[in-house]
């Protein structure tokens, strides 16, 4: 009987456990336009076939791993799957992604996109990248412009 | 018909609207130059990158890699969270700080971040982070401004007035602007 009696609290508090744990961001901060969607979508299905995924509003989640110094105008968020990662980008002043935002959990809802970079845009991006690092850089070493997959981000909570 | 003292009255206002925005207008003057020169630096945060250089990492169970940086940096605390970019680069995160390491190498960097005090304030309002209610008030703020510029016009009378000196300033004003877009749009 008391056994019983253990294993339904037991149970109970698993249940109570998981429905307060999951998908609580209400105490996040919260930037730009409010999450209207509610099912997360991996950024690794996306990033397996991202041609069909072009003009879709999406829901994702991951951790920050870099956000831009100067305007917060972009923020990068690591998939699902090792080793890769997504930016999420917005115009200017739109939505500003803080700098301690590195290292937290992130949803973003956001519009996937295709960017075809021609190998000039790629050198000149490069560059600069490489001259706000610190770092050298050849231009003899991109043999070809890039296709980029992104998300422009509509709305963001951050653990934070 | 009594006359409507319209000098004394703009003259009250400006003096009283002045003083409500001498507060934001400095807020804004010191936030607009530190934007104005955002190319040459970062208005906001002072970030400090410094590189080091330990031991190649051979272990391969993340808790151990991170283990072994930490003891070679000699840190005592665990970051928040960590990242793996490539398969021979780890990013290690804690509050304002990142440390990213390659693996196979040992190098790595340390980077910083910090608030500017005060700045990082004044930009927040001047370029309407916060948004939300914030908005109107700096919508407000900028009515005042053009209120200040207008009445200021009427404030004196006679040849240091705008009549006098006050139309070749206030036209020298308009000019000068005019000539840059002329020149550089």
């Amino acid at each position: 009987m008391r056994a019983h009696k253990l294993t339904t609290l037991f149970i109970f508090l698993l249940t109570a456990g998981l429905l307060f744990a999951s998908n609580d961001y209400s105490k996040w901060k919260s930037l730009g336009k409010p999450i209207t969607i509610k099912k997360v979508t991996k950024i690794s299905t996306i990033l397996a076939n991202p041609d069909t995924w072009v003009g879709k509003t999406v829901l994702v989640k991951g951790r920050v791993v870099d956000v831009c110094k100067k305007r917060g105008c972009w923020m990068e968020i690591a998939s699902d799957k090792d080793f890769q990662t997504i930016k999420v980008k917005v115009k200017d002043g739109e939505i500003v992604f803080p700098l301690k935002a590195r290292g937290k959990m992130a949803v973003v809802q956001g519009v996937v996109e295709k960017l075809n970079i021609s190998r000039e845009q790629w050198i000149k991006h490069l560059a600069k990248e490489a001259k706000e690092e610190g770092k050298t850089f050849n231009p003899d070493s991109v043999k070809a412009g890039i296709i980029i997959y992104r998300l422009k981000g509509i709305g963001a909570k951050i653990d934070m | 018909m009594a006359r409507i003292k319209w000098r004394k009255w703009n003259n009250i206002l400006h003096r009283d609207i002045g003083y409500l925005a001498v507060g934001l207008t400095i807020i804004y003057a010191i936030s607009g130059i530190a934007v104005n020169h955002v190319d040459q630096w970062n208005p906001n945060y002072s970030i400090v990158r410094e590189s080091f250089r330990i031991r190649p990492v051979t272990a391969t169970d993340k808790q151990q890699i991170v283990d072994q940086i930490l003891t070679d940096l000699k840190i005592p605390t665990q970051p928040e969270s960590t990242f793996r970019p490539t398969a021979d680069r780890i990013q290690l995160f804690y509050t304002n700080l990142k440390i990213e390491v390659n693996l196979q190498t040992g190098s790595g960097f340390k980077e910083e971040t910090k608030e500017k005090p005060l700045l990082y304030e004044f930009n927040y309002l001047h370029l309407n982070h916060a948004k939300k209610l914030w908005t109107y008030f700096a919508d407000l703020y900028a009515v005042a401004l053009l209120f200040l510029a207008i009445s200021g016009i009427f404030v004196l009378k006679g040849r240091k007035g705008f009549a006098g000196r006050g139309k070749w300033l206030v036209g020298l004003g308009i000019v000068i602007p005019i000539a840059f877009l002329i020149a550089y749009l």
